[in-house]
């Protein structure tokens, strides 16, 4: 049986429609994206390890690196460029605030963590926030400043306060 | 590295996705493609085509049924790990799957993904052997449920056939007034452990009638340790003596992390742990 190694795929990025786009059924959605000029997604190990690569998809977080373009078909695609919700601005300045950022390459991914954490409504102690972040490398070595930031953040939007 | 090329075809319904598997030896399926997307990126494998199953409705069901919880095969760990009647009748697995990677691998990653690959690493299928769970398979001729314990077969090897898929797994819910304990020592939270364990004790008069111990990251598959129980069903917790008949029930294998004592030392700290904690 043979099936066509290219496919034609619709979905929405940051609210905006992308339609009948060809992708090659290999690709993943991390190259995908940035393909399409979405270079806020940052690709680290392309195994799944460093999760710098980290999306949303249908407002979960995900790594691209671990789906394919074909895979998001007809989804919801939210990068970093498009984390623009009130409390997301709030944790982007906290971020800043604290020093979170260093070189930038996690932050993408560090970001979307995040967000979960923030979306669960809950407490979270600083060891749980570790836990957390745990799939998301920092190289900086940052992850004291990313803690500050995530917990920052937390107090800042009032979570389950 | 870059995945290489292969097909990709969306399966409408079981039968179809089972069609599909039947005509192409090489078809591989997919389903939240956490542990399979790594391996095409590596180029470690080389499928024809990849079988998407995850529009099978019926395949992300969770439901308790006839003294079992049935979890289909496409529900993800998120997914099982917030369930109300999983964290009701068995919330040891919510607690096992908390340690299954990180958010963003649990919210894609699968049940029946985890169970039908057989990680001997993968929390997952030792905790399918410890309570002996029904795994269900669906094939050309129809469906056929395999017991854990004989399901797994070897390094990577289960008893699926070509044309089989994993559709749900089912795990009994009364244990019996079985205490269940799980633990496994990683290097980073949510990495595959350098050596795991699951565990089951029936007490009686607070004697212990009955041990049971599924270790992971320890072999080729889910580690059983017989010899283990049964002597400490008649002597107490002892480092040294464990760690020697851990030795005798488990041919340890290294890996990257840890040489095969380290491995034997470890599952002997887990015992330790375990006896102590349900003691």
């Amino acid at each position: 049986m043979s099936y066509s190694n290219k496919v034609i795929i619709s979905m929405v990025i940051n609210n905006e429609n992308y339609d009948d786009l060809t992708v090659e059924t290999r690709q993943h959605l991390g190259d995908f994206l940035r393909d399409l000029g979405f270079k806020g997604t940052h690709l680290g190990c392309e195994q799944g390890a460093c999760g710098a690569c980290n999306v949303l998809v249908d407002g979960e977080s995900v790594r691209s690196c671990l789906m394919l373009a074909v895979q998001a078909n007809g989804k919801n695609i939210t990068t970093v460029e498009g984390l623009e919700t009130s409390e997301m601005e709030i944790v982007k300045d906290c971020f800043v605030k604290n020093n979170a950022m260093q070189c930038g390459f996690c932050s993408s991914g560090m970001l979307m963590t995040t967000y979960e954490i923030i979306k669960s409504k809950r407490k979270y102690s600083r060891e749980e926030i570790r836990e957390m972040i745990s799939g998301n490398y920092c190289r900086c070595t940052g992850y004291q400043a990313i803690v500050d930031a995530v917990e920052d953040s937390l107090n800042k939007i009032n979570v389950g306060m | 590295m870059k995945s290489p090329a292969f097909s990709y075809y969306e399966a409408k319904d079981l039968a179809d996705a089972i069609n599909v598997k039947k005509t192409d030896d090489d078809a591989v399926i997919l389903a939240g493609g956490q542990s399979l997307l790594p391996t095409l990126n590596m180029r470690l494998s080389n499928p024809s085509v990849l079988i998407d199953i995850s529009e099978i409705k019926e395949l992300r069901e969770i439901k308790i049924e006839d003294g079992f919880l049935c979890i289909g095969a496409m529900s993800s760990h998120s997914k099982v790990m917030n369930n109300k009647d999983v964290n009701e009748v068995l919330p040891i697995l919510c607690k096992i799957l908390s340690q299954v990677a990180h958010p963003a691998i649990r919210n894609k990653g699968t049940h029946g993904g985890s169970v039908a690959y057989g990680d001997p690493a993968a929390e997952l299928p030792a905790f399918a052997v410890l309570v002996d769970a029904q795994i269900v398979l669906s094939g050309f001729s129809g469906e056929r449920i395999v017991s854990a314990k004989e399901f797994y077969k070897g390094l990577f090897e289960t008893s699926i056939n070509s044309d089989e898929i994993l559709t749900s797994v089912k795990y009994p819910i009364n244990q019996n007034n079985k205490q269940l304990f799980f633990d496994e020592i990683t290097r980073r939270h949510g990495d595959y452990a350098m050596a795991g364990l699951v565990g089951s004790i029936v007490q009686k008069n607070k004697i212990n009638e009955e041990i049971n111990f599924v270790f992971f990251g320890t072999g080729d598959k889910p580690n059983e340790a017989p010899k283990t129980c049964e002597y400490l069903l008649n002597n107490e917790y002892n480092y040294t003596d464990i760690k020697d008949i851990l030795k005798t029930d488990i041919e340890f294998a290294s890996d990257i992390s840890s040489s095969s004592d380290m491995k034997a030392h470890l599952s002997a700290i887990l015992v330790g742990r375990m006896m102590k904690e349900l003691n």
